[in-house]
């Protein structure tokens, strides 16, 4: 086995383990969890339209979490996708509504700049910091999320407030079905594209230019880096804000795609979701293509769930949060069973 | 005047346990994350514990014993799976945030809050209007001054510092960096589960699903701000606690010219900016120590 399928067998170990660990705690907790975990492969893959729906969950994803694999490459621990993530939406839905009235092939193009820029700027300040004075990313990306999530709730309950809107959750005003890229299943051949687009250019950034190189280099040893003539903080920097404008592109697509609107408490875990497979891809651009649709496929059984096993919403989270707990784990007596298995083969 | 210093000692108090909690994991060198998660599920324990029981001390009990479980649970995927600790940290958060909503819902139906009798044991009129803080406050003081003798003047506390230092050169004086480890986790788990049943019943006498709301992440924050030195961190989260309490403050006089958003997002600005500042003056913190593991397997 070569190294790289080696470490993504073993965090797929690890997975199957979070997954059976929380079976056994849903167990305990009074549900059923074979039937949970049938009703996870159901929702996920085999349930007739169950691969359209957990595309539609992977695409984002894909996107965010290629994102997040290269600010991980060149060395930062950026685990702010989910405020980027927002204010992308929230820079898109502004635009939206400032161009309201123009042909959609002019706004929609304007609409996903404007996500990226926002998502961009959402990583700037934090990589700004961390380059200029060295302040912690994990700390300030993490804070970001915090911010972003109340910037969503002001924005929604402020300058872009649904005035026709009624209950708990304030919302923006729809957008024109004109500037809508998808229904509301949200799978739709602009959607495609614009992961495929994503997927190569990333591909194609990361292992045939120079700037990909130096990146990855710059995360293992900075300091060789910078005796080789090239400039870290350019590439620091490059690597925030090109995560940050990801995961505001995926925020623009949820929104101009399947929610047609921003909502406060929209898509809570999308960002969390993203470093996991970011991680589990072993922060491979093709991987990630691959484990983002395993992990879009439980985001469409989350919504299975609640039906099927009478469980809430909420296990995907739990389930989520224990694979984060056993993604990096590296046990001796793992790695020796697939060695074993290598050598056999 | 008095009702700001009480307010402040409300807020800063469960914090300041916390920020304890990630001084001693810190000084181990564990980056603890999990804080948050731990913090929460301690919250929740206190509340379910009074209503199971009917008695604090039990409560109180009952969520020391979850809360070093989940420390235990921390050390173990960190220490023995070799885990990245950031990223289990972060998994354990999302597993205490989780879980408590879970525990919750399946105790209680879909109701997002619980409701509890009482809640910590107050100070009592002796205290004069400082009677309505709770035992946790006033315990506080000398739960931070132990904790400087203990991490400062003590040769455990020295050995603590020399594993998260130089684990290669504790090992040398025969100290075991792994079990140091385990015991700082578990003595964080019981300051996070004071700190818990501070938030849920020191004023308030009720659990909220994520009602810990980037506290434990805070306290963190607090740890790194006030260089992982336990009066030093103290005062970094009592900052903290003080621009919070302002907020709530200017929210109540000026509310209606200021979107109360803004006045709520005041903790999460005071926190960049101890973390931006303690990077100016001392250089940037180790970030992500490990990372280069994390990468290269």
């Amino acid at each position: 086995m070569t190294d790289r399928l080696l470490s993504i067998v073993r965090s797929l170990i690890f997975v199957a383990f979070a997954l059976v660990l929380c079976a056994i705690v849903f167990q305990f907790a009074g549900y059923n969890a074979p039937l949970m975990l049938a009703s996870v492969a159901d929702g996920a893959f085999l349930r007739p339209g169950a691969i359209e729906q957990s595309l539609r969950w992977a695409l984002p994803l894909f996107i965010t979490a290629v994102g997040v694999g290269i600010s991980f490459r060149a060395g930062f621990f950026n685990i702010g996708a989910q405020g980027q993530f927002y204010v992308g939406a929230i820079f898109a839905a502004f635009a939206a509504e400032w161009l309201k009235g123009g042909p959609a092939a002019l706004v929609i193009p304007a609409c996903f700049l404007a996500g990226m820029l926002g998502g961009g700027l959402w990583a700037l300040w934090p990589g700004l910091l961390k380059l200029r004075s060295g302040t912690d990313e994990v700390i300030t990306t993490l804070m970001g999320n915090f911010l972003a999530s109340l910037l969503l709730i002001y924005v929604t309950s402020g300058p872009l407030k649904d005035p026709s809107g009624s209950g708990q959750q304030a919302s923006s005003r729809p957008l024109d079905a004109a500037y809508r890229i998808s229904n509301s299943l949200g799978l739709s051949p602009t959607i495609i594209i614009t992961a495929i687009v994503v997927g190569v250019a990333m591909w194609l950034l990361v292992n045939r230019t120079a700037f990909g190189v130096l990146a990855s280099l710059a995360g293992r040893n900075g300091t060789m880096v910078r005796w080789q003539g090239a400039k870290l903080w350019q590439l620091g920097l490059s690597s925030f804000i090109i995560s940050g404008a990801l995961a505001g592109l995926a925020g623009t697509i949820e929104l101009m795609g399947p929610n047609g609107r921003i909502a406060s408490g929209f898509l809570p875990t999308h960002g969390f979701t993203a470093i996991l497979i970011a991680l589990v891809a072993n922060l491979s651009v093709v991987g990630t293509a691959v484990v983002a649709l395993f992990f879009g496929g439980l985001a469409s059984a989350a919504l299975y769930l609640p039906v099927m096993a009478g469980l809430p919403a909420a296990a995907i989270d739990i389930i989520n949060a224990a694979i984060a707990l056993f993604i990096t784990a590296r046990s001796n007596v793992v790695d020796k069973v697939l060695r074993i298995g290598g050598r056999s083969r | 005047m008095n009702d700001i210093v009480i307010a402040i000692l409300r807020s800063g108090t469960p914090l300041i346990y916390v920020t304890l909690a990630g001084v001693i994991a810190q000084r181990a060198g564990v980056w603890n994350l999990g804080l948050e998660g731990i913090m929460i599920i301690g919250a929740c324990a206190t509340i379910l514990g009074i209503m199971l029981t009917h008695s604090f001390a039990s409560a109180i009990l009952i969520a020391i014993l979850f809360c070093v479980l989940a420390s235990i649970l921390l050390w173990f995927v960190i220490e023995k799976l070799k885990a990245n600790p950031i990223i289990a940290g972060l998994g354990l958060t999302g597993l205490g945030v989780g879980g408590t909503a879970l525990a919750v819902q399946s105790i209680y139906g879909s109701q997002a809050s619980v409701n509890a009798p009482f809640g910590v044991p107050k100070l009592g009129p002796l205290f004069g209007s400082y009677g309505v803080l709770s035992i946790f406050v006033a315990l506080m003081p000398f739960v931070v001054v132990a904790m400087w003798v203990l991490l400062c003047r003590t040769r455990f506390g020295l050995q603590l510092a020399a594993c998260g230092e130089h684990p290669f050169a504790a090992r040398s004086i025969g100290a075991n960096p792994s079990r140091m480890r385990l015991i700082a986790l578990c003595i964080g788990g019981v300051l996070c589960a004071i700190g818990g049943a501070e938030l849920a019943g020191g004023s308030l006498q009720f659990f909220a699903q994520g009602m810990t709301s980037g506290r434990g992440f805070m306290a963190f924050a607090a740890v790194i701000f006030g260089a992982a030195h336990p009066i030093g961190a103290t005062l970094a989260a009592l900052f903290f606690a003080v621009v919070g309490a302002l907020g709530i403050r200017a929210q109540l006089s000026f509310g209606d010219k200021v979107p109360h958003d803004l006045l709520q997002a005041l903790p999460y600005l005071a926190t960049i900016f101890g973390v931006w500042l303690s990077g100016k003056l001392r250089g940037g913190a180790k970030a992500a120590a490990g990372f280069a593991e994390l990468r290269d397997q």
